[in-house]
This record gives structure tokens, C-alpha cells and sequence, in this order.
């Protein structure tokens, strides 16, 4: 989807004050393991998507199959297939939850560099 | 291998169809990734939950098969079916049918499991997927009817498939024994796995009144397929004896056939490609593999 990007490093949610996140120094790529980089932050858009109550929709979106390539702040819910959106950029680590389906999980890096969401029973 | 209930697991946090730590929110917050709170459970859980997140497609998919604004969820226009050949109707009938049986199956299923879980908050998840499976039950009887069968219940009866009857019988008898795990296995893994991914090959090709009912239906899928995954995925974990991933193996040996003999029928009927038939089972054998059941 297309969500405003609102600043690399910083938390720079609109209407926030922005506050530099020390701890991710560097640059940033989408296709290389950059864990070290400066995060990204995103507002997000509502997509469309319904099957949550309203005030967390915007978290969500419905993938659209495999050629659905993935913004850097969402990755794949392997359970439901929906995909979870993020305010900041996804990093391995990072845990997201899938409302849709109730489960937590994980982000990870695939061995083709990709991010993808384990589950954490 | 069921885990009855004991009386004091019933009116315990960690009882028999205990959802566990969740990850999620402060009930205050708006970001559902920030806080690992138990809480978050009472509230996705529970029918207030439920009724906003299902209210919208709920509305459209009663409104699909009462003949009123058949729009799907991407908005794209349009509530008259195109015209189906009688072989299509046919075709679509029989498919309707056994998705009717399906329901009707995790209808009786889950209603039975209401009583077994030892957990308030489940037992109200149980409910809300009870009338989920009425409501899905509903709107594919609706469907048949609209296609000019004036008795949807003799032609769901003539029509279902042996397999899925069979597979019903089972499902049922497990939820009888009470054998919690076993039967949230073939229900909501199993049966729940093969609807998902069966609806959504067929939402492609199917006419806009019957994708606006699977487009409903499959989202609330979602939701019964990720309480089952999680549960059992807990139960799995906790299991040092490996007796359960044992019984769970059994269990799949025994419905696995079914379910796939059963939707093998269903799958010719709306148009899959037998490569993309092949993949139908992907989701399952996916959700087999994270429990660890392969």
C-alpha cells in the first residue's frame, strides 16, 4: 500500500513529536539485510479491509496472492494470509500480532532475504 | 486423550481451551504490535469483538442471497449474477451443497465444543463461531434456494458427498467423547484449512452473488483457523510426552482421505485446474507443518 512514509530513524508520526531512534544508526535498503539501519516510519491508510473493528484496521490489508510484493513495514501472516501492516519498518525480531486470526508471531528473514512472521504459540 | 475438564481446570486460566498469552495492545492503545498483554484476550474473544469485526461483511453477505446490493468487498459493481448454464447450475448446486454439509458439520461442531472448553473466554469465542457457522449455513441454503430449488434440504441430502458425511460422523464423534484436542484438530484445522482455501479458489470464478457469501465466509475462517492453530499449537508445546502430537497424527491419518476425497469432487466442479487443485492443500499441509505434525 501506499502509506506516507513520515521519516527514516526518527518516530515521526504525524502530529508527534519525532525523537531519534538511537539505536539504528546507518542506511537503509529494502532487498539487503539492513538491521542496522535507521527504521523507517509509516502512517498508514485504511485499505479497505474489514473483518477487525475499525480502530485497527489500517494494521491490516488482503494480500493479493503471490505477485503481491510486500512494503518494508509488512510482512505475511502465514496463518490467515493476511497481511499485517506496521507503523515502523519490519525488522527480524520484531514481534507483530494478526488480529484476524488471533496469532502472535515473529518476523524473521528469510533465506531469499525476504521478511516473513512465525508463529510464537 | 480428550482432556476432559476437571472442575477446578474449568474455572481455571490455564483449563482445556485456554487461549493463553496473546501479544497485542493495552485495550487503550491503538497499536495492535505494541504490547504483549494478556487483556487483549478478553477483548478479541469476546462477542462485542466479534459483532464489529464481522457486522460489515455480514450485512453483505445476507444482502448477496435477499437479492439487495450484491457488492463484493472490493467494491467493483454489479448485483446481477451473470446467466448460468443448467449444467453450471447444476455444477454450482452440488457445490453448495457440500459447503452447506461443511457448515453444518462445524455448526454441531462447535456448538458441542461450547460446553467442553474450560474457559469463559472461549467458550464465548465457541459461541460467536457457532453463529458464524449458522450464518455461513444460512447463506449457502439461501444461495441454493435462489437458484430455484425449493427444497434446499433434500437437495443438500442428495447431493453431499460420502466423504464429507463420513468425515462429519467422526468430527462428531470426537466432539461425543470429548476429546477437546482432537476434535478443535479436525474442525478447526482440518475441515476449517480445506474450506478456506477451497472458497477462495472459488471466489475467483464464481458468479458475483455467490463470491459476495464466500468472500463473508472466508473472513470469518480466518478467525476460527487461527483459534484452532493457536490453541493446539500451546497444547503441542506444553506436551512433553509427545502423546498428543501422536493422537493428532492418528487423527489426521484417519480425515485426511476424507477431506481430500471430499473436496476432490468439489474441486472439478468450480473450475480448478488439477495443478491448482494440487495446491488446495498447501495451507493445510502448511498449518500441519507448524504444529509440527509431519
Amino acid at each position: 500500500m501506499n502509506d506516507r512514509e513520515t521519516g527514516v530513524g526518527v518516530r515521526g508520526e504525524a502530529g508527534n513529536p519525532a525523537a531519534t531512534d538511537g539505536e539504528d544508526p546507518g542506511g537503509d535498503t529494502l532487498r539487503e539485510p539492513v538491521d542496522d539501519a535507521p527504521r523507517r516510519y509509516y502512517e498508514l491508510d485504511e485499505t479497505g479491509f474489514d473483518e477487525v473493528p475499525a480502530r485497527w484496521r489500517r494494521f491490516y490489508r488482503h494480500w493479493r496472492g503471490p505477485g503481491d510484493e510486500l512494503a518494508p513495514n509488512e510482512v505475511l501472516c502465514p496463518v490467515c494470509k493476511v497481511v499485517i501492516r506496521s507503523r515502523r519498518e519490519l525488522r527480524p525480531g520484531d514481534r507483530v500480532y494478526c488480529m484476524p486470526c488471533m496469532s502472535r508471531l515473529v518476523v524473521v528473514r528469510a533465506p531469499d532475504g525476504s521478511l516473513e512472521a512465525e508463529v510464537v504459540y | 486423550m480428550g482432556d476432559p475438564p476437571t472442575l477446578r481446570e474449568r474455572s481455571a486460566p490455564s483449563g482445556p481451551g485456554s487461549p493463553g498469552p496473546v501479544g497485542g495492545p493495552l485495550p487503550g492503545t491503538d497499536d495492535p504490535h505494541d504490547a504483549d498483554d494478556p487483556a487483549l484476550q478478553d477483548e478479541v474473544l469476546s462477542v462485542a469483538f466479534w459483532f464489529d469485526a464481522v457486522g460489515d461483511h455480514l450485512r453483505r453477505g445476507l444482502s448477496a442471497v435477499t437479492g439487495t446490493d450484491a457488492r463484493p468487498a472490493d467494491g467493483a459493481a454489479g448485483d446481477v449474477p451473470p446467466d448460468l448454464t443448467p449444467e453450471a447450475v447444476d455444477r454450482l448446486l452440488t457445490v453448495l451443497a457440500n459447503y452447506a454439509v461443511g457448515e453444518l458439520t462445524a455448526l454441531d461442531g462447535a456448538s458441542g465444543l461450547v460446553r467442553q472448553a474450560g474457559d469463559r473466554r472461549v467458550k464465548t469465542f465457541l459461541a460467536t463461531q457457532t453463529l458464524d457457522e449458522a450464518r455461513h449455513l444460512e447463506v449457502f441454503v439461501r444461495r441454493i434456494r435462489s437458484l430455484g430449488v425449493a427444497d434446499p434440504d433434500a437437495e443438500i441430502e442428495r447431493r453431499a458427498h460420502p466423504a464429507l458425511l463420513t468425515f462429519r460422523e467422526r468430527l462428531l464423534s470426537l466432539v461425543d467423547e470429548g476429546d477437546w484436542a482432537s476434535a478443535l484438530f479436525a474442525q478447526n484445522v482440518i475441515l476449517e484449512s480445506m474450506e478456506r482455501t477451497v472458497f477462495d479458489a472459488h471466489r475467483r470464478n464464481a458468479d458475483l452473488r455467490t463470491r459476495v457469501v464466500l468472500d463473508g465466509v472466508i473472513a470469518d475462517e480466518r478467525r476460527h483457523l487461527g483459534f484452532g492453530e493457536n490453541d493446539l499449537g500451546r497444547r503441542l508445546r506444553d506436551d512433553d510426552t509427545g502423546r498428543l502430537a501422536r493422537r493428532l497424527a492418528e487423527i489426521r491419518s484417519q480425515l485426511d482421505p476424507l477431506v481430500a476425497e471430499s473436496f476432490d469432487g468439489v474441486a472439478s466442479r468450480i473450475g480448478l485446474a488439477p495443478a491448482e487443485a494440487e495446491r488446495l492443500s498447501d495451507d493445510y499441509e502448511s498449518a500441519v507443518r507448524r504444529l509440527g505434525l509431519v
